[in-house]
């Protein structure tokens, strides 16, 4: 289980909110939202795997240049997944998950999230699972809903709510038929 | 001679007599039935004249337009409507098995087939069924979230309880935040 990094991203709010204000997110959601970011990594990951491994098949390489290679591949995916985790939580604000359960992560000033305090928090989720996930324990027990990770990176997650997909699809498609509609159409020749 | 035999060769005799005057009324009336085919003929042909003088005419329109909008025709076919007798006349069209008729040669057709093809790639339907999906996507997301926010408070009291500490007060109701 590791539910904590999910709920992660940069902040994209600038004023801290009044704390009576803001909603913390409990340990379910952010599994769950973990749970999807997990699911597309791996996805991922699958993909670029078997096609790597299509391609190496082809050569005929040495068995000790297949493990090296191997290994390298194992370090890539670790460090994509770190990636994955520290652009979303610096850049968009929301991994895809924490989109989808409409959660974010924030300083504990309500600032957003930096790259270094990601890493930082990334490095935290990892220290917080490796003990038989005590370290999401707290996330239960504290006022704010801070895990180990939290803690370690001064960070909270809170709710977000926002517009949903369909919303958005909905209201691009009536921007446009509006667009459409107050421009006249081309003369014909 | 009885009666009956006189009556039996009455016939007989009178039969030259029939057969030429009928032949005389045959010759006489023949040039008159002629004339009344001839002008049968011409009435017909000044009614198809006629009718189509009023098909192509704009009063014909008017006199639809008008009687459409007539109170009187409009009472009267709402009376129509609301008869037993339209009643009746709906059930003998069904009972008659021509609807099922139309309908089979329909599903027959392939212009139907067509058209229903024609319609389900146009773009206003892919898009209204694009938006139901992701109306449902929306709809199941709402309920995962719900549902996750409540499983958060239960599992955090419930952890409190085990640990035998005072529940906190909750955070504030999911949407509230930021």
């Amino acid at each position: 289980m590791s539910g904590v990094p999910a709920v992660g991203v940069g902040l994209v709010i600038a004023d801290p909110v009044p704390e009576q204000q803001v909603a913390y997110v409990g340990l379910v959601t952010r599994v769950i939202s973990f749970a999807i970011d997990a699911a597309l990594i791996t996805l991922v990951d699958i993909i670029i795997g078997v096609g790597a491994a299509l391609i190496l098949s082809l050569l005929h390489l040495p068995h000790g240049l297949r493990i090296v290679l191997a290994a390298l591949g194992g370090a890539a995916a670790i460090l994509g997944s770190i990636a994955y985790f520290v652009i979303f939580w610096s850049t968009t604000g929301q991994t895809p998950g924490a989109r989808l359960m409409q959660i974010r992560v924030r300083t504990d000033d309500g600032q957003r999230v930096k790259p270094r305090r990601a890493v930082v928090r990334c490095i935290g989720v990892v220290l917080a699972a490796l003990p038989l996930f005590a370290g999401f324990i707290p996330i239960l027990f504290d006022s704010r809903r801070r895990g180990f990770q939290d803690r370690f990176a001064g960070t909270v997650v809170v709710e977000a709510p926002g517009p949903s997909i369909a919303e958005v699809s909905r209201a691009k498609k009536r921007a446009v038929y509006e667009a459409s509609r107050r421009s006249p159409p081309a003369p014909l020749d | 001679m009885t009666d009956g035999e006189r009556a039996r060769s009455r016939p007989s005799v009178l039969s030259p007599v029939i057969g030429l005057g009928t032949r005389a009324a045959t010759a006489t009336l023949r040039p008159v039935a002629g004339v009344v085919e001839a002008a049968a003929g011409a009435s017909l042909r000044l009614q198809r004249r006629a009718v189509d003088r009023v098909l192509e005419s704009d009063e014909l329109e008017r006199v639809v337009i008008v009687a459409v909008n007539s109170a009187h025709i409009q009472e009267a076919l709402k009376l129509a409507l609301e008869s037993d007798g339209a009643a009746r006349l709906v059930d003998s069209l069904f009972d008659s098995g021509l609807i099922d008729r139309v309908f089979e040669r329909l599903l027959e057709s392939e212009a139907l087939w067509h058209l229903i093809d024609e319609i389900a790639a146009s773009p206003a339907v892919t898009a209204a069924i694009s938006q139901q999906g992701l109306g449902f996507a929306d709809e199941l997301g709402d309920q995962v979230r719900s549902r996750s926010r409540k499983a958060d408070d239960w599992m955090e009291r419930a952890a409190r309880r085990l640990v035998g500490r005072k529940p906190s007060v909750l955070p504030a109701e999911p949407g509230a935040g930021t």
